[in-house]
């Protein structure tokens, strides 16, 4: 069966209307991992993004078809290691799934994900990564990158922006030693409804799946394009897709002739004040980061 | 508190939440179903899952949650979707 059937005849375990962003590929995202994980899924939601959607539940209501729990920012991965293991006594398989954004992974969440990493839970989790704080008004985390306008690192005068690197969690991750571990964008929907496959046949441990999605609202970019955007990132080897299967590294979309960085730069208002400089340290950056990913992959 | 619903688990005991976010739209997605060729990239890449395919193999737009973002016609290789502008009344 191909994907478009796939995706055409599995259920949709998210509530029809969820007041996401007009063309907010993170809903796509999550959409597509709940069709593939299936209704025997319990899944968590910290703040951010996707909690605030509605897909948590308002009231009395519930926003998902599946069990669905609204977390602390910093405890995602410690809640839903218990309810696996109550699971786990109990003798019933369920997938369980954390869909947290970078703020809760990234940055508040981090401890509790690196703990659940080491202790081997076995949990899914997926983190999509918007490279910011987006639901409570664009501010800066860890992951954001070098000289983008946040709110919280504002430019004036065409001066300003965050100063530091992103940080580059996949690759910390990679580096805990998981069953499995991978990138994956919404742009290439087939890659990662096989790594969502993959995931859910790993029985040793946890899994990281991290997703770029560039936020249209956040960062200033039109809807219609909010795909191509995607797309732009792993063309650019700006957000490369790999996986690491038992600290074997491979890449799943091996971009041959990329596309200058620049290209990716200029589509969003958020690097609208970047120099020529800023780009080409960005450009270095990604060149250097590819590399290194490239002779991981050949060990 | 009694719940309504049969469920053991956390989940709401009046249902789903729906957002009625077909309201939103100020522009929506026309398919001409000569130009398609059904490859499927706009059930794909439809953020709200508004495009379904049918028996015979061939792909709709359902409007009731559609909120117009424009994917399916930027993402349509041939440019069969056309966004037409929503009048007020309808």
């Amino acid at each position: 069966m191909n994907v478009i059937d796939k995706l055409a005849i599995y259920e949709d375990q998210i509530s029809p209307g969820i007041s996401a962003c007009v063309g907010c590929n993170v809903e796509l995202t999550l959409r597509t991992c709940m069709k593939v994980l299936g209704p025997d899924t319990i899944f968590a939601i910290p703040p951010g993004c996707m909690g605030g959607v509605g897909v948590v539940g308002w009231d009395k209501k519930s926003g998902a078809k599946t069990p669905v729990f609204f977390p602390l920012l910093d405890n995602v991965a410690s809640m839903l290691a218990g309810i696996k293991l109550h699971y786990e006594h109990i003798g019933r398989h369920v997938n369980v799934v954390a869909f947290a954004g970078d703020g809760a992974s990234v940055d508040a969440g981090m401890q509790c994900l690196s703990g659940a990493a080491e202790r081997g839970d076995k949990l899914i989790y997926i983190c999509y990564d918007n490279e910011g704080y987006m639901n409570t008004g664009y501010q800066r985390s860890g992951s954001t990158t070098k000289g983008a306008w946040t709110s919280t690192t504002p430019v004036i005068n065409g001066k300003g922006g965050k100063k530091q690197n992103k940080k580059d969690f996949p690759m910390i991750m990679a580096m805990h030693d998981l069953p499995y571990m991978a990138t994956m964008s919404p742009a290439y929907i087939p890659d990662m409804v096989r790594k969502l496959e993959k995931a859910m046949a790993v029985e040793s441990g946890l899994v990281y799946l991290h997703v770029y999605n560039p936020c249209l609202t956040g960062w200033g970019c039109t809807s219609d394009e909010s795909i191509e955007a995607c797309r732009l990132s792993v063309e650019t080897n700006f957000a490369p897709l790999y996986e690491v299967e038992n600290g074997s590294f491979q890449m799943s979309v091996d971009v041959k002739n990329p596309k200058p960085v620049r290209e990716f730069i200029r589509k969003f208002k958020k690097f609208r004040h970047l120099t020529d400089e800023d780009i080409d340290a960005l450009q270095e950056l990604t060149d250097r980061k590819i590399d290194r990913l490239r002779k991981l992959c050949t060990l | 508190m009694k719940f309504i619903s049969d469920y053991i688990v956390p989940i709401g005991p009046e249902g789903l939440h729906i957002v009625q976010t077909g309201k939103w739209r100020t522009r929506k997605p026309v398919m001409d179903k000569e130009a398609c060729v059904r490859c499927g990239m706009c059930l794909m890449y439809c953020p709200v899952n508004s495009v379904k395919k049918l028996a015979d193999g061939s792909f709709e737009i359902c409007y009731d949650y559609c909120k117009g973002c424009g994917i399916c016609a930027h993402e349509c290789k041939k440019g069969a979707i056309k966004m037409v502008p929503v009048k007020e009344e309808e």
